[in-house]
């Protein structure tokens, strides 16, 4: 257990703790814990150190680079095939790809929160896992592109029939609006540019500091990017604050617009599913799913990617204990929502259950349950597999498996699930209160063709590829943060062992 | 007449800041740092006339520095205030130019108000909180001004502003506090 002291590291005291060596760099007895537990990076060697790898790349990056790059254009590929032999006509072909958009989104914008809410709570472990977190807001510009054939694709709220009158669809707009997509597109937009102001402001005193190093494209990047930073306390403080400000609007934005997206993509498009868990629901895995995929990437980069000296254990360790916790919700929320419809026992909710999880996707819907829990809890529970580092990552790998199921299965199916009829999707408002009987006997489940096979593909290669680019133009590593942690952290000898000393200035 | 006063400001202001020296002091650690910034203050500087250059933020008050007050805070709430009433009214008139009475609701209603009002609230407030960073940092700056690379690894600087006829004393002080290395814009 790390000791902890509330010290006030005035002056004098830095530059003899920034000259800790890391436990990786010394002989010393380390008690309880591997010398790889805690990494506190020489403070004056960490911008050209870290520099130096961004330029230097490794085989790691470059096969990320192009196995994304191909997976990619296998999706482009197959979007445009899908386009060009069944075009827009019929939502029901474009679940797949909505399915693949929506992945794409829950990754990218769940894991910059990571990056804010571990800064809120002050955590040191954090450091080494915040730009990671944050850098996929870049993977997140990729979001309004995707967004614009899925919009294309989700049927008019209300429509016309051959006698004149009015029918609509439920859903959460209005429904004089005939379509929401000019408020869906906003907040998408809205989302991508908080999280780029906050990987801006949290990578400019980092850009700052780096870009006499930099050449070419990069030195040009950064020196544009950086604005003038030359790291004032007032520009310290205006850091700090709108960083905690962006965090919270972003958090308050990004659970509202994945509310839109599971009860625009998912719940409206099966009529009689009103779900009040499944928003919950959608925001716990999306959590889920983007803190997996940040601790598989800083996992990558400190086993393959030469950033082993930056980082330490500890990060994955404090880490697992919280993917522990969301899966354990993610659990407790898929029981909810079970037991809720389970013991309703309407028509329509059975007929929900059976679709979604007992008879059309049963075989998608144990295997997600296997991947999200049934093989991760037993990791993360694992006290040596959270503490040797690579039980939180390799529990991530099986939570990004499952939760690529977990898309199929509910956006999937919903897309495929009714028909733009009057007895499918639509209504005549006059019978707003006799639902008509849906999915009585459950239709079967909707495989894949093959452009849908590419199209899920290429949402996976799409994350890694612009992954990588980000990782071209920024440093992994949030240089400031881990200087300042450097200030903060020294290993130290209590009694016997050696254990990490924190000092808490707030 | 506003604008002559801002133009009296202005030139009131120009030659005030062009007529002061800028020099700035390099130092290996932040005990050496904070003891100039005690003897400048000591020598009658106003701390409002120099500034410490970190790499990455230091405890509050850690270094003697002066407090620095802002007001990023409001902006949040400016923007989330016109976001709202965008969406109030966006929201309020579609429904009354167009009524539709669904499942017996009142035309006005609030909850289908509530979504399109909340997401012009956040990004409202989104909005007017970039621009207050912006505003508040006093960025972007183009002239960098003093400054020196060894402040990216660890170092800290002093920037001062201070009269010509105070600059050597300055320089002084610095070296006296155990600067490695004091450099000026003259």
């Amino acid at each position: 257990m790390a000791s902890e002291a509330h010290a006030q590291p005035g002056p004098g005291h830095d530059h003899d703790a920034h000259g800790v060596a890391s436990p990786g760099h010394d002989s010393h007895e380390h008690g309880h814990f591997g010398p790889e537990m805690w990494v506190i990076p020489e403070r004056s060697e960490l911008v050209s150190g870290v520099v130096q790898r961004q330029q230097e790349g490794s085989s790691l990056l470059r096969w990320v680079f192009i196995v994304g790059g191909i997976l990619t254009i296998l999706g482009i590929v197959g979007f445009v095939l899908k386009l060009v032999t069944v075009g827009f006509s019929d939502h029901n072909d474009w679940g797949f790809y909505v399915a693949a958009f929506a992945f794409v989104f829950t990754l990218s914008a769940s894991a910059p929160l990571a990056a804010c809410a571990f800064r809120f709570t002050k955590s040191h472990w954090r450091r080494p896992l915040t730009r990671i977190a944050e850098v996929f807001s870049v993977v997140s510009i990729v979001n309004i592109l995707l967004f614009i054939p899925a919009l294309i694709a989700l049927p008019e709220i209300g429509v016309m029939t051959e006698s004149g009158e009015e029918m609509v669809r439920r859903s959460i707009w209005f429904q004089e609006l005939s379509n929401p997509s000019g408020w869906l597109m906003a907040s998408m937009i809205g989302l991508v540019f908080c999280s780029l102001s906050i990987l801006w402001l949290s990578a400019m005193p980092d850009m700052a500091q780096s870009r006499s190093m930099m050449t070419g494209f990069r030195a040009s990047l950064y020196a544009r990017l950086a604005g003038g930073w030359y790291g004032t306390k007032r520009q310290w403080q205006i850091q700090k604050g709108g960083l905690a400000i962006l965090g919270g609007l972003y958090f308050m934005l990004v659970v509202f617009v994945q509310f839109l997206i599971v009860s625009d993509f998912a719940m409206a498009m099966i009529p009689g599913w009103k779900d009040s868990i499944l928003p919950p629901f959608y925001t716990v895995i999306s959590f889920q799913g983007g803190l997996a995929a940040i601790l598989l990437t800083a996992y990558a980069l400190r086993r393959w990617g030469g950033y082993r000296e930056y980082m330490g254990q500890a990060p994955f360790w404090a880490a697992s204990k919280v993917l522990l916790g969301l899966t354990l919700l993610h659990t407790y929320h898929l029981f909810a929502f079970f037991i809720t419809y389970w013991y309703g026992r309407l028509e329509v909710e059975q007929a929900i259950l059976n679709y979604l999880m007992f008879k059309s996707y049963i075989g998608i819907f144990w295997a997600q349950l296997f991947f999200t829990f049934f093989i991760p809890f037993p990791i993360l529970v694992s006290n040596h597999a959270r503490r040797e580092g690579w039980g939180a990552p390799l529990a991530a790998v099986f939570i990004l498996i499952g939760l690529m199921l977990f898309h199929i299965r509910i956006f999937a199916a919903a897309f495929a699930a009714a028909p733009a009829d009057l007895h499918g999707l639509y209504y005549l408002p006059s019978d707003a209160f006799s639902f008509p009987a849906l999915l009585l006997p459950p239709p079967g489940a909707t495989f894949p063709d093959l452009w849908d096979i590419f199209m899920l593909l290429g949402g996976v290669g799409i994350v890694l590829f612009l992954l990588r680019v980000a990782l071209m133009v920024l440093p992994p590593l949030c240089l400031w943060e881990m200087k300042e942690g450097s200030m903060y952290q020294r290993v130290d000898t209590l009694i016997r062992g050696r254990y990490l000393v924190l000092a808490k200035p707030e | 007449m506003a604008m002559q006063g801002i133009m009296g400001m202005l030139r009131n202001a120009m030659p005030a800041a062009s007529a002061k020296h800028t020099v700035l002091g390099v130092f290996s650690d932040a005990e050496s740092a904070a003891t100039a910034g005690d003897e400048l203050k000591s020598a009658g500087i106003p701390d409002t006339d120099y500034d410490f250059l970190t790499d990455s933020p230091y405890p509050e008050g850690s270094l003697g520095e002066r407090d620095e007050p802002h007001r990023l805070y409001l902006y949040p709430f400016i923007g989330a205030l016109l976001g709202l009433s965008s969406g109030i009214m966006i929201t309020a008139m579609t429904q009354v130019a167009y009524p539709l009475v669904t499942g017996g609701k009142p035309v006005l209603s609030l909850p289908p108000m509530a979504i399109v009002c909340y997401e012009g609230t956040m990004l409202g407030a989104i909005l007017f909180t970039v621009i207050g960073i912006v505003f508040e940092s006093r960025l972007p700056k183009f002239d960098l001004g003093l400054y020196d690379n060894r402040i990216t690894q660890g170092f800290l600087g002093l920037r001062v502003k201070a009269e010509p006829e105070q600059s050597r004393e300055v320089v002084q002080i610095m070296n006296a506090a155990g600067a490695v290395d004091v450099k000026t814009d003259q």
